[in-house]
């Protein structure tokens, strides 16, 4: 017979400390991932955009590397292989490591197809007014551009928010690791599933639902 | 090539590659079947079951998926005995769960898609509901909905190593402890770590099929545009 009782109260109020921690370590893990596959989905987005000789051949080996593998295989390679050619990254390092290297990809794709959005005229403007072509990068491309890819590069980091539960593998101590283990432990796995699932839910639909009144904030001004 | 090479890659392709296959399989047949016909299903004007439909997607493309994997493999068994499946299922049903939330998804842009006067011909030659979606609108839908679903299959094939996580014997798996095995001391294994180049064999392998199926969904996406 088995006994099934449920009690999230309880296993809330005598486990919030370390979810809390876990959450906390998400959160840092991707953080430095959002921020870091920014600026590769920039840099690497405008050199595709701008067909750079070598940089742009070698983005797209890149792009096309991680996008056609697992992701789970690249933390491995990372964690478990790398050691091997005396490389070791700690489960942090990696954590936030693997994710931005993946977010990077997708968004070099994603930028790429907002610059390459942005109308000629427009940059041939910016070179009339006398801007280099830096100049006009930073000042016409990258302003329209970065807004026409802005959806689909949150949509991204959304993808890089919900990875960081794959650190599971390497006992990285996120929310999904920390969740699993105090269920291993103490047997409330209906109750520690339905705290990861909410704390999920609610990070990624905050983020969607943030992201929807920026999109129209930030919107150009003649698709308004 | 070295004398170890040999049995580790028949053992990755002939125990890991199978369970791949089967939980890819699965997974898309699955996500296909109850993806088309609840995204179907959302494009009746019924506010209960559209928004039934819509929790359901959003619940189900929200969670990551490993999440959706320890639902299906720690916390069903916990609810009933009778739902306790192996790995490889769990795995499998996880990946059903949001394969469809994502095949609803498309299905039902693709089906409002479709004009209007469509279905008012459907209806004029005297087809019911049933008959006007199976004969005239998802014929014609299901046709725009090629690019996202090839993308999917990548996708599905790439998420199936989620079963190495809880234990499935897929290609990762495989190639994970026979890598480990090779670190054991004779008669064991040799007493050499080969994880490099074991893990990077795994990830060629998964390049070799992904790579050519998204350069297929590029190529039918293109096709549709023009």
């Amino acid at each position: 017979m088995l006994l099934v009782t449920y009690d999230l109260w309880a296993f809330v109020s005598e486990n919030w400390r370390e979810l809390l921690d876990g959450l906390v370590n998400t959160l840092k893990a991707s953080a430095i991932a959002i921020v870091g596959s920014l600026v590769i989905g920039v840099v690497l987005g405008a050199s595709r955009a701008h067909r750079l000789p070598v940089v742009s051949q070698l983005t797209a080996v890149y792009v096309e590397i991680i996008r056609n593998t697992p992701i789970l295989v690249q933390i491995f390679l990372f964690f478990f292989a790398l050691p091997q050619a005396g490389i070791l990254l700690d489960q942090f390092t990696v954590a936030w490591l693997s994710v931005m290297i993946w977010g990077g990809a997708f968004n070099s794709e994603n930028f790429r197809a907002g610059f390459e959005a942005v109308p000629l005229r427009y940059r041939e403007a910016g070179y009339a007014l006398g801007f280099g072509p830096l100049g006009t990068f930073m000042n016409v491309t990258l302003p329209i551009g970065g807004r026409i890819s802005l959806p689909s590069s949150i949509n991204t980091y959304i993808s890089v928010v919900k990875n960081t539960s794959l650190m599971y593998v390497i006992g990285y101590e996120e929310l999904t690791t920390t969740a699993i283990n105090i269920s291993n432990l103490s047997l409330e796995t209906l109750e520690s599933l339905t705290v990861l699932a909410v704390v999920y839910l609610a990070l990624v639909w905050g983020l969607s639902a943030g992201i929807r009144v920026l999109e129209s904030r930030l919107a150009l001004p003649e698709t308004r | 090539m070295p004398e170890w090479v040999e049995p580790v890659a028949r053992y990755i392709l002939t125990d890991g590659l199978p369970g791949t296959l089967r939980v890819s399989a699965i997974a898309v047949l699955g996500s296909a079947i109850i993806g088309v016909v609840l995204g179907t299903l959302m494009t009746i004007r019924f506010l209960p079951s559209q928004a039934a439909i819509r929790f359901y997607v959003e619940v189900f493309r929200g969670l990551p998926i490993l999440v959706t994997v320890f639902v299906v493999y720690l916390g069903l068994p916990s609810l009933s005995p009778s739902l306790e499946f192996g790995p490889l299922t769990a795995a499998s049903v996880a990946l059903v769960l949001w394969g469809s939330a994502q095949v609803a998804e498309a299905t039902r842009g693709a089906v409002q898609s479709i004009p209007n006067e469509q279905h008012e011909a459907a209806s004029a030659l005297g087809f019911g509901w049933i008959g006007r979606h199976r004969s005239v609108i998802l014929p014609q839908a299901l046709r725009r909905l090629l690019p996202p679903f090839v993308g999917l299959l990548v996708n599905i094939i790439q998420n199936s190593t989620l079963a190495q996580v809880i234990g499935g014997v897929e290609l990762l798996q495989a190639g994970k402890s026979q890598s480990e095995r090779l670190t054991f001391f004779p008669p064991a294994g040799i007493g050499e770590i080969h994880a490099f180049e074991i893990f990077t064999g795994v990830m060629i392998l998964f390049f070799l099929i992904s790579f050519p199926l998204t350069r297929l969904a590029a190529v039918l996406e293109k096709r549709l545009i023009v």
